[in-house]
C-alpha cells in the first residue's frame, strides 16, 4: 500500500516541479479555444441557419459547445501520455530501482496509473481557469461532479497508456503510437465538433469509441442539456444514443468504469511480466 | 560461519549464445567477494541472476537462504544493488531519492530519518541532501547510489562495476566507503570489476572469462599460483634473449610492446643476482616484482585484461552516464 503511494507521490511531485510543462499544458487547449472555437463559431452558426436563425438554434455557441470537449482532450492526452514516464524510467534506468525492490508489480502498476490519473485530474481542473472568459457559468456542485468523473476517465486512459508503455522500449516509439491512437479517437468523440449527420460506418466508430462517452459525461455535467430546447440539444449532438436508447450519465459512468477495470487489469498483467 | 550465498550450476543462454556457462560458488557472511573479468565475460549477467533481475536458464542461487527464482521478494528484501548503469531519479533531490527507497522497502516510518542521515554520512553527502541530483558530479551520484543501496540494511550488497568511468581519486574514495561499510555493518559484498587493483582488496576473487569461472581463490593464492615472481627485462637483442632464456631456464617468456620480456621464476631476488652476472646479451633494464592479478589472468588465459585503457564499450557507458 505504501509502495503504491510512493510511486504515486513521485509522479505528482515531478508534475508540480516541472513548471515548463505546467505552463505549456495550457497552450494547446488555449489555442483550440481561440483559433478553433472563435474562428469556427461564425461558420458553425451560419451552418445552423445564420445570424437570422430563429428560435432555439440562435443560442448555439460553439465555444461553449467546445469547452467540455477541451477539458476532455486535456484529460485524455495528459492521462495517456503520463505513461511516458514508465518508458523514460526504463530508458534512464530508474525502473530497475523500482523493479528490484520488494514491492509487488501490481502495486507498482496501480501506483503508476493513479499517478497519471491524478496529474490528468489536476490538468483538467486547471482548464476551468478559462471559464470566465468563455461566458459560461459553472457551479460548485458541477465541479464536485466533474472531479470523480474526470478521475475515472483519467484512470481509464492512464491504464491504456501503461498497457502501451509496457510493450515499448523508447520514448519516441511511445509518443508515435499514442498519437496515432489518440487523435482519431479524439476527433471521433464529439469533443471538437457535433457528431450529427455522419455516414453509418463513422457513426459506428463513434459509438464504440470510449472517448465518446467520456466527453459526453463532461458535456452532460457542464452544458446541462436537459435544460435546453430539444432542437438545440439535437444540433449540439447531445442526444447520444445507442440502439435508439438515449444513454444516461450513470450508464456512461458504468461503461467507462468497466473499461477502466478491464484496461487496468490488462496493463497490470502485462507489467508484471516485464524484466528489469 | 554460514554461507550467505550459494550458487550451483547457474547458467544463462540468450538463444544459441551461452552468456554464463554454469557458475558454482559459495560466499560466507561478511566476505568481500570479487568477480573479475574482461568486457562481456558474463559478470553482469551473473549478478543479475543472483539478484532476481533476470531468470536463470538453469541452476540455482540461494541468497540469505532464499531462492532467487521461487522467493524473489524475500531475496529482494535481503539485498542491495548498485547497478552498472545509473539508476537515480535525477529530477529529484538526494533526500527524495532516499525517502522513496525507504518507502519501496517498507522501512519503519520513525527509522527513516535516522537511516538517511546515517547513510549520507557514510558517503559524505550530508550537506547535499536537499540538492537536485542532476547537479551532482558522476562520483557524487555513484556515492548516492551506494548510500541508497545501504538504506534497508541489506545482508548482501551487489556492486556491478561501482567505479567504472570515475577518475582514480573518486575511485579510491568509493573504495574507502566500501571498506568502511564492511567494518561498520558487517555486510557481505559482492562486486564485479575489471580493474586489477580493485580486485586486490577482496577476500576472495573469482576470475571469469567467456561465461566460465576459470579460478577462484584469495588474491594472494591466485598470485602464488602464477609461480613465484615476475621478472621484466629489456636487452639489446630481445629476440635472441627470449630464445636463450627459454632454453636455459625452461620458462615461458612473453614479449610486450616489442621492448620488455616478461617471465616467471620461483625465487626472484636470488635468481636475479646470478642472472645479471651470467647472461651474455647486454641488458638495458631489469625489474623484479610480485605478480599482480593481471599476471594471474594472463597466466590463466594467455591474454591480458586491459587495465587502465578504456575500451569502446566503456566509453559508451560513460556517455550513458553523462546523458542525464
Ligand atoms: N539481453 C541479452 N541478449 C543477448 N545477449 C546478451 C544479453 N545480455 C548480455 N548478453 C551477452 O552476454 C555476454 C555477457 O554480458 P555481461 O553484460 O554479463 O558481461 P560483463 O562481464 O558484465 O561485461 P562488462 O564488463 O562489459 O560489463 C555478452 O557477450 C553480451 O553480449
Ligand atoms: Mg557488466
Amino acid at each position: 500500500m505504501e509502495g503504491i503511494m510512493a510511486i504515486w507521490q513521485r509522479d505528482v511531485i515531478k508534475f508540480f516541479r516541472d513548471r515548463a510543462r505546467l505552463v505549456g499544458s495550457f497552450a494547446m487547449p488555449f489555442m483550440f479555444l481561440i483559433l478553433f472555437g472563435s474562428g469556427m463559431s461564425g461558420a458553425m452558426s451560419s451552418m445552423m441557419g445564420g445570424s437570422e436563425a430563429s428560435g432555439p438554434l440562435a443560442d448555439f455557441d460553439f465555444v461553449e459547445f467546445m469547452f467540455p470537449g477541451i477539458i476532455g482532450m486535456t484529460v485524455f492526452t495528459t492521462a495517456i501520455f503520463s505513461a511516458l514516464s514508465v518508458v523514460q524510467d526504463k530508458e534512464f534506468g530508474y525502473m530497475r530501482e523500482i523493479l528490484v525492490s520488494p514491492m509487488s508489480r501490481v502495486s507498482i502498476a496501480i501506483g503508476k496509473v493513479l499517478g497519471g490519473s491524478t496529474v490528468a485530474l489536476f490538468q483538467g481542473l486547471m482548464m476551468l481557469i478559462f471559464v470566465p472568459f468563455i461566458g459560461i457559468s459553472i457551479s460548485f456542485s458541477m465541479i464536485l461532479q466533474l472531479i470523480p468523473v474526470m478521475f475515472l476517465v483519467a484512470f481509464a486512459l492512464s491504464s491504456i497508456g501503461l498497457l502501451i508503455a509496457t510493450s515499448l522500449k523508447t520514448s519516441q516509439g511511445f509518443q508515435m503510437v499514442v498519437q496515432v491512437l489518440i487523435f482519431p479517437m479524439l476527433f471521433l468523440s464529439g469533443a471538437l465538433f457535433p457528431l450529427s449527420g455522419m455516414p453509418a460506418w463513422m457513426n459506428f466508430i463513434v459509438k464504440i469509441n470510449p472517448l465518446t462517452y467520456s466527453v459526453d459525461m463532461f458535456k452532460k455535467i457542464i452544458l446541462q442539456p436537459e435544460q435546453m430546447a430539444p432542437a438545440l440539444r439535437e444540433a449540439m449532438g447531445l442526444n447520444l444514443s445507442v440502439f435508439n436508447h438515449v444513454i444516461t450519465l450513470p450508464e456512461e459512468i458504468l461503461v467507462v468504469g468497466l473499461l477502466s477495470v478491464f484496461f487496468v487489469i490488462l496493463a497490470t498483467i502485462r507489467f508484471s511480466r516485464i524484466e528489469a | 560461519m554460514t554461507n550467505i550465498v550459494e550458487v550451483k550450476g547457474l547458467k544463462k543462454s540468450y538463444k544459441e549464445f551461452e552468456a554464463v556457462k554454469g557458475v558454482d560458488l559459495t560466499i560466507e557472511e561478511g566476505e568481500i567477494f570479487g568477480f573479475l573479468g574482461p568486457n562481456g565475460a558474463g559478470k553482469s549477467t551473473t549478478i543479475n541472476m543472483m539478484s532476481t533481475i533476470i531468470r536463470p536458464s538453469s541452476g540455482t542461487a540461494m541468497i540469505n537462504g532464499y531462492d532467487v527464482v521461487k522467493q524473489k521478494n524475500d531475496v529482494r528484501a535481503s539485498i542491495g544493488l548498485i547497478f552498472q548503469e545509473q539508476t537515480l531519479d535525477v529530477k529529484l533531490t538526494a533526500n527524495e531519492n532516499l525517502m522513496l527507497h525507504c518507502k519501496f522497502y517498507g522501512i519503519d516510518k520513525n527509522k527513516r530519518e535516522e537511516r538517511i542521515q546515517e547513510v549520507l554520512e557514510i558517503v559524505d553527502l550530508t550537506d547535499k541532501r536537499s540538492n537536485i541530483v542532476e547537479t551532482f558530479s558522476g562520483g557524487m551520484k555513484r556515492r548516492l547510489e551506494i548510500a541508497r543501496g545501504l538504506l534497508h540494511y541489506p545482508k548482501v550488497l551487489f556492486l556491478d562495476e561501482p567505479t567504472v568511468g570515475l577518475d582514480p581519486q573518486t575511485r579510491n574514495h568509493i573504495w574507502e566507503y566500501i571498506l568502511k561499510l564492511k567494518e561498520k555493518a558487517g555486510i557481505t559484498i559482492f562486486l564485479t570489476t575489471h580493474y586489477m587493483d580493485e580486485a586486490e582488496i577482496c577476500d576472495r576473487v573469482a576470475v571469469m572469462d567467456h561465461g566460465e569461472l576459470i579460478a577462484l581463490d584469495t588474491p594472494e593464492a591466485l598470485k602464488n599460483n602464477v609461480g613465484g615472481d615476475i621478472i621484466e627485462i629489456s636487452t639489446e637483442d630481445n629476440i635472441e634473449a627470449k630464445k636463450r632464456i627459454e632454453k636455459i631456464y625452461e620458462t615461458d617468456v612473453t614479449e610486450s610492446d616489442n621492448k620488455t620480456l616478461t617471465f616467471q621464476v620461483s625465487k626472484g631476488s636470488e635468481f636475479l643476482v646470478n642472472f645479471v652476472k651470467e647472461f651474455d646479451i647486454p641488458i638495458t633494464s631489469v625489474n623484479l616484482r610480485r605478480p599482480t592479478l593481471n599476471d594471474v589472468f594472463l597466466h590463466l588465459t594467455g591474454r591480458e585484461i586491459r587495465d587502465e585503457t578504456l575500451s569502446k564499450k566503456d566509453l559508451a557507458k560513460q556517455q550513458m552516464r553523462g546523458r542525464h
